[in-house]
């Protein structure tokens, strides 16, 4: 990582690697929050809008869990486990900049009910290999023209 | 791998959104080569971005007497008129890699065709900010970029050969109550059109240009084609089940909508914004006044406010930094941030629904 571009990323949940999103779950519920990651932001910009289906749809591991409008782009969410969708934070769905400004807390898009927690988290970046992947990503944007 | 080359003219709102939404998922799932699309809309179509509210952008009665279809675009950015004389583009590619990475990056990779098609017509453009290609400061394009579940990769874009002002602004909901002259005015000074700088040039050779500009860009060819019988089958489909459906084109969100007006009087005259807001970001920002100042001064301040935080530090530190890029403006920094917070504070004062507007550039895709 360089010293112009850091990025903040517990290291107490997982990621997807292609999507930035983060993956928790809850040691009481067993339920997986599920929000975007610093560098999926970065690329993103503020959020304006966010969709996200309906609470009791089963969603499969990178099918849509909703769309969102940021500064820079519009996207799905890809649902970075599969399960069936028990929550959504509705302050989100009224004010997206609360992803902008607490992204790993208040900033929860999704709860999930995972389907298989542990072999679905195996395909997710996790622990010791956070580091390393953060720095590639890192590097990515230093080394882009014209990227912010 | 050689991209395939569809063209088509006259498509309705239905058939041309569902037609881009196939592609990008046949082409996402490997069924189908890439593909560049470029065609033009029935005359006329009026298409809001993905979360935008219906009625808040669309004058929906005037659509109604004057045979304007409305849909709902899956890209985002405000609300568009689209007709014979605006060229559509999609480009449908396999997305590779990070899926969230490098927006700003691809859409000046995407944007290199039109800029390289437009330079044939002696037009020097350039990409900025979120989804602009602007000519001197005045757009000429609309971008947008859409991700599909399916790994495709959808860049649009709309290309204005041509554009009738007054009409534009009588479909598109203004923030003022009658399209006066000075206000078509102003829409006209931030927008700009193909002909505009090469008179009489007809669509065909700009749909050729481009077409050829996109394959140098990428270094690929093109190779003209049709739809399959499989994707035709699921564009019907489509346009009947999700284009044309009350559900999908009048569909809200949870995020309000909301707009407010200030006008204060400074040393230097007096000062009238507007805003429009969706939650706690602006979207747009009219600055009027009968103070001293470049129009294209306050065109770039509203296009610096444009998809920003309403939060006041954030503003004021935007308004100065514009300031001292614009030196020659008789107005203060500080008036125009007190304008701006007040208008903000305003739009969270009244009660949606409210009268809504056009983006500065009124073309975003």
């Amino acid at each position: 990582m360089t010293a112009d571009r850091s990025f903040h990323i517990p290291e107490d949940r997982h990621y997807q690697r292609e999507h930035h999103l983060w993956a928790k779950p809850d040691a009481d519920t067993g339920n997986v929050r599920v929000g975007i990651d610093a560098i999926g932001l970065e690329s993103l910009g503020e959020l304006a809008y966010v969709a996200l289906k309906d609470v009791g749809t089963q969603v499969a591991r990178g099918e849509s869990i909703g769309t969102l409008e940021a500064a820079k782009m519009t996207t799905n969410i890809v649902a970075p486990i599969s399960g069936t969708i028990t929550g959504r934070n509705d302050a989100v769905l009224a004010d997206p900049l609360i992803v902008n400004t607490d992204s790993y807390d208040r900033g929860w898009l999704v709860e999930i009910a995972a389907t298989d927690w542990d072999a679905d988290a195996a395909t997710l970046v996790s622990g010791a290999a956070i580091p390393k992947w953060v720095a590639a990503a890192a590097a990515r944007f230093e080394s882009e023209p014209g990227a912010d | 791998m050689a991209w395939r080359f569809l063209a088509a003219a006259g498509v309705s709102a239905h058939q041309g959104l569902a037609g881009d939404e196939v592609l990008v998922r046949e082409v996402g799932v490997g069924r189908s080569p890439p593909t560049l699309k470029l065609y033009t809309y029935r005359p006329h179509c009026a298409l809001v971005g993905r979360f935008q509210d219906v009625d808040n952008e669309i004058r929906l009665s005037f659509c109604d007497e004057h045979d304007v279809q409305v849909s709902r675009r899956p890209t985002g950015g405000g609300a568009i008129l689209m007709g014979p004389d605006q060229l559509g583009v999609a480009l449908a590619l396999r997305g590779r890699g990070d899926r969230h990475g490098r927006p700003r990056e691809l859409m000046a990779r995407f944007s290199d065709g039109l800029s390289r098609a437009l330079r044939h017509f002696g037009i020097d453009a350039a990409f900025r900010g979120k989804n602009d290609l602007e000519v001197a400061g005045r757009k000429i394009a609309g971008l947008g970029i859409y991700r599909d579940p399916s790994g495709g990769l959808l860049f649009h874009a709309s290309l204005l050969v041509d554009l009738d002002v007054e009409l534009m602004t009588n479909v598109l909901r203004s923030p003022f109550e009658q399209n006066t002259e000075r206000e078509l005015r102003v829409v006209a000074r931030r927008t700009t059109t193909v002909r505009e700088w090469c008179r009489g040039v007809v669509m065909a050779d700009v749909q050729a240009k481009v077409a050829e500009s996109f394959a140098s860009s990428f270094g690929v060819a093109i190779e003209p084609s049709r739809l399959s019988s499989d994707e035709e089958n699921s564009i019907e489909t489509l346009a009947t089940e999700k284009y044309r459906s009350d559900e999908w084109v009048s569909c809200r969100g949870d995020v309000r909508d909301a707009a407010g007006s200030a006008s204060i009087d400074t040393s230097a005259g007096t000062l009238d914004v507007h805003v429009a807001l969706a939650g706690r970001m602006l979207k747009a920002v009219h600055i009027r006044g009968d103070f001293f100042a470049d129009d294209d001064a306050i065109a770039d301040l509203e296009w610096k406010l444009r998809w920003h935080s309403c939060e006041d530090s954030g503003v004021e530190a935007t308004v100065r930094a514009w300031a001292r890029t614009h030196p020659g403006t008789d107005i203060s920094p500080g008036a125009v941030t007190e304008a701006i917070l007040s208008a903000t504070a305003a739009a969270f004062a009244v009660e949606p629904p409210y009268g809504c507007f056009v983006s500065p550039g009124g073309v975003d895709t």
